[in-house]
Order: C-alpha cells, then sequence, then structure tokens
C-alpha cells in the first residue's frame, strides 16, 4: 500500500541523529512490548508480513506521532484482534481501565 | 499452539525467523542482468518502495528463495520465489542532479521484476 511508511525520497524529516550509547530499551515497558511480540510470534498468533502490513495499516498522523515500539504495540493489538485471540471490547475496557490509574 | 521456549529466545533474537524457503528452482534472472521494476500500485503489503517503481536497474546478486510477502500478510499463501540484490544508479532514482557516482542496493523479490530486452 502507498501509505505514511514508505518514507524513502521524502524530505522535511529532519537529519538522521543517532543517540549516543544509545540502550536497548529506553522504557521498561518497551522491554515488555519486545517480549509480547516474541512470544505471540512464535506461538503463530501472526506471520512477519502480516506483523508489518498492521502497522502499515495505522493511521498516517498516529504512525508519524508514535514511537517504534509503539507500532509494535499497535500491529501486535491489530493482529490478535483480527485472529480472533482477544475482542477488542475487552482491550478498550483494559485500556479505559489503565487510564483511570489502575493496574 | 506453539510456545516460545526458554531455549528458542536466543536464536530469535539474534537472528529472527528467516523466511527463506527451501525450494530449488530456476532463478528468472542472473547477476549483470538489466531490469525495469514493475510500476504497480498494490493496496496490500508490499516490500516494493514507491520510489524505485519503473525505474531501470542491474541484478547484483541472487539470494535464492524466499516467502513472498505480498501474499503472506494477506493469508495467500508463500508464493515462493527468488530475491536479488538489485543495484540502481543515483541518477535513475532522482535525476541527474544527483551524483553520478552513487549507486543505491535493494532487495528485490522477483515479482517486482521485468527483463529488459537487449535490443530495447
Amino acid at each position: 500500500m502507498n501509505g505514511i511508511h514508505d518514507l524513502g525520497g521524502m524530505h522535511g524529516m529532519g537529519p538522521v541523529d543517532p543517540e549516543p550509547n544509545e540502550p536497548v530499551f529506553h522504557e521498561v515497558w518497551e522491554r515488555r512490548m519486545f517480549g509480547v511480540m516474541m512470544a505471540t510470534f512464535a506461538g503463530g498468533y501472526y506471520n512477519v508480513d502480516e506483523f508489518r502490513h498492521g502497522i502499515e495499516r495505522m493511521d498516517p498522523a498516529e504512525y508519524l506521532h508514535s514511537s517504534y515500539y509503539e507500532h509494535w504495540l499497535h500491529t501486535v493489538e491489530a493482529n490478535l484482534i483480527e485472529k480472533g485471540i482477544i475482542k477488542r471490547e475487552d482491550l478498550e475496557a483494559k485500556w479505559a481501565q489503565v487510564a483511570k490509574g489502575a493496574s | 499452539m506453539a510456545v516460545l521456549t526458554k531455549e528458542m529466545v536466543s536464536g530469535l533474537v539474534k537472528t529472527g525467523a528467516s523466511c527463506r524457503v527451501d525450494y530449488a528452482f530456476t532463478p528468472r534472472f542472473q547477476a549483470g542482468d538489466p531490469v525495469l521494476v514493475r510500476n504497480i500500485h498494490p493496496t496490500g503489503h508490499t516490500r516494493l518502495p514507491r520510489y524505485v517503481r519503473g525505474k531501470r536497474a542491474v541484478v547484483a546478486q541472487d539470494y535464492g528463495v524466499f516467502v513472498f510477502p505480498d501474499t503472506s500478510a494477506h493469508g495467500k499463501g508463500e508464493k515462493p520465489q527468488h530475491v536479488y540484490s538489485v543495484g540502481f544508479t543515483a541518477r535513475e532514482l532522482w535525476g541527474p542532479q544527483a551524483s553520478d557516482r552513487d549507486t543505491l542496493h535493494l532487495d528485490l523479490w522477483d515479482d517486482y521484476l521485468d527483463p529488459v530486452r537487449s535490443s530495447s
């Protein structure tokens, strides 16, 4: 698909600015996200191409505003919902609970 | 349902899961062959970037046979095919103002390429 992910040749994105001594994970949740991806991928819930396509199908503005592991979270959620492993309403209920400060 | 075991983690993290397919058949192109990248705009998943569509290139290397992402992403099977390292000149991609020394190589699936006849 001709989506926002296909950035090759685009101007205005600023310089590539690598962070010195960049850690593998910047936040604890990113480490957890990595584990969730590995477990669900090895579980056979989606293949690598379905994983990538889930990121491509993000809302373009959200795609540009979100980080690498947020993209992972988005596609894992989308794939698990589409494969019937989790229900969208259950996920949204959990998000609402988290937003209220409960764990 | 498969489960991620402790023993699997190290390999998976180090190398990822390979999409190489053990399926030998004759490649359509050889190193040195001129090719024309297809100008296609699939609405589903593809690994073919927009900026190389319709551009001329030369095959640099044949990597072997791999799963085709454009079908695999949509439950339409592996459609195994050769993947090649394909070289473009910067000027072919970005026009006469680009450097005449720079080149770019992309890994492209057989289905993205058309042969260029020597007469053309």
